[in-house]
């Protein structure tokens, strides 16, 4: 719509002489929340109107003031609670938009904050994660090593040095706990086997051997394996087999031997 | 009741809001000439343009919490209950009953009859310059701005058709605003 051609088109005139009808009421109006230069010319006819009307003006009779003032004072008697309430009405609808403006930035501002708390919470259960992670990896290191401590220091332990054989320079410590029959072993320094090859510690009762585990070397030479228990043991040998070995020692694989001094 | 101070029109509404007397003194002092011009237009007997005028103040004083100011200006809101009320007085049967030595306005012959027959109307304020329109343009604006009638009744009462009413009224309202 040409906004000139509405604006000359005598809208303004019916609207604010109180012409228009409901149609157009409403359609001025949104035009005027559209258009400040409609709101403009609006206001330049009601002034204009405004002025005719103050130029012939006409006193009323004397004594109508107080006559008006008085009918005002017992449609509205200013102490009744009619006054109070349409006040009351007016402040707490006021009230209400505050409130309602409020709410909504209130519960935008809590929405953004759960959202936050939300992602913080997400990040540091992570971390926490991460770090439970590490703390139970630490801890089993500490248990390993007080472990180990607890067990080269035992003075029921007997140290057996596995010394290698045949120019092998594979070399091992088995802890061997007479009491408890517990049978323990520090990798120190042996080659590494093809994957489909392992390690297999005997003890020598007689010339009986008896296998005490096959194992894998360690990933480092703090680990204390554990291996079968044994009641009785002369000496003890490690020969390579093949993976999962359930038969006798191939004894033309003896890697190390140590006696056991009792 | 009297005071000094002047308002904007926004101080007004809201002191009119908190009913406060000295808000309705100032208003009654500011703006019951004008208002009572206005209704002298509509109603030429001062004693009933006078009651009229009271109705309007009071209405004022009781409706001022639905001015809206985005709307329009607060004297154009006073203005058309101004014009309501003397329209509602001028259709009343008490109005019509002390018109004794006039006929009821039951055509538009008495109509417009009733309106030309009163100098003292045609006289003042916008009426003089509606006065002042051709003769067509004249009688749309005295019987739907004067006399409050419809464009439905007015187009009824002078056996136009609706279409031809509107488009009259809306041209004879543009060359108004060229006169004032």
């Amino acid at each position: 719509m040409d906004i000139q051609e509405y604006i000359s088109s005598g809208i303004i005139e019916s609207y604010v002489l109180g012409l228009a009808s409901p149609e157009e009421i409403a359609e001025f109006e949104k035009m005027c929340a559209l258009y400040p230069e409609l709101v403009a010319a609006r206001t330049k006819f009601e002034l204009s109107i405004e002025k005719q009307a103050f130029e012939n003006a006409v006193i009323p009779p004397a004594g109508r003031k107080e006559k008006i003032w008085s009918a005002i004072q017992k449609v509205t008697p200013r102490s009744s609670s009619k006054i109070v309430t349409m006040q009351a009405g007016r402040a707490r609808s006021n009230g209400l938009r505050w409130f309602a403006a409020a709410s909504v930035i209130l519960f935008l501002l809590t929405a953004w904050l759960a959202y936050s708390f939300y992602n913080k919470n997400r990040q540091l259960q992570t971390k926490i994660d991460n770090n439970d992670t590490t703390i139970n990896e630490l801890q089993a290191k500490i248990n390993e090593m007080a472990r180990g401590e607890k067990i080269m220091h035992d003075p029921d332990v007997m140290v057996v040095n596995m010394v290698g054989l045949k120019g092998s320079s594979s070399s091992a410590n088995v802890y061997w706990d007479s009491t408890s029959t517990n049978v323990y072993m520090v990798v120190k320094n042996m080659p590494k086997l093809p994957s489909d090859k392992q390690y297999q510690l005997w003890a020598l009762i007689g010339s009986n051997p008896v296998d005490l585990g096959l194992f894998d070397l360690p990933e480092s030479s703090n680990v204390i394996l554990k291996m079968k228990n044994t009641q009785k043991a002369d000496a003890f040998a490690i020969t390579i087999e093949n993976r999962g070995n359930t038969g006798g020692p191939d004894l033309g694989q003896l890697q190390s031997m140590g006696k056991a001094k009792l | 009741m009297s005071n000094n101070t002047r308002y904007s029109e926004q101080e007004l509404v809201s002191q009119l809001l908190q009913q406060n007397d000295q808000a309705f003194s100032y208003l009654y002092d500011n703006y019951s000439p004008a208002l009572f011009g206005v209704i002298n237009q509509i109603i030429s007997n001062k004693e009933i343009a006078a009651e009229v005028l009271q109705d309007v103040f009071v209405n004022i004083w009781k409706k001022i919490g639905l001015y809206d100011d985005t709307k329009g200006r607060l004297f154009t809101w006073m203005l058309n209950i101004a014009r309501n009320a003397a329209i509602d007085k001028l259709r009343s049967r008490s109005y019509q009953d002390s018109l004794k030595n006039q006929p009821l306005a039951e055509n538009v012959n008495t109509i417009t009859a009733n309106s030309a027959a009163n100098p003292l109307q045609n006289d003042i304020g916008l009426r003089k310059q509606v006065g002042k329109l051709k003769e067509e343009y004249r009688v749309l604006i005295d019987l739907s701005y004067y006399q409050g009638f419809t464009h439905e009744e007015i187009s009824k009462i002078l056996n136009l058709p609706l279409g031809t009413v509107k488009t009259r009224i809306r041209s004879a309202l543009t060359q108004l605003r060229t006169m004032i």
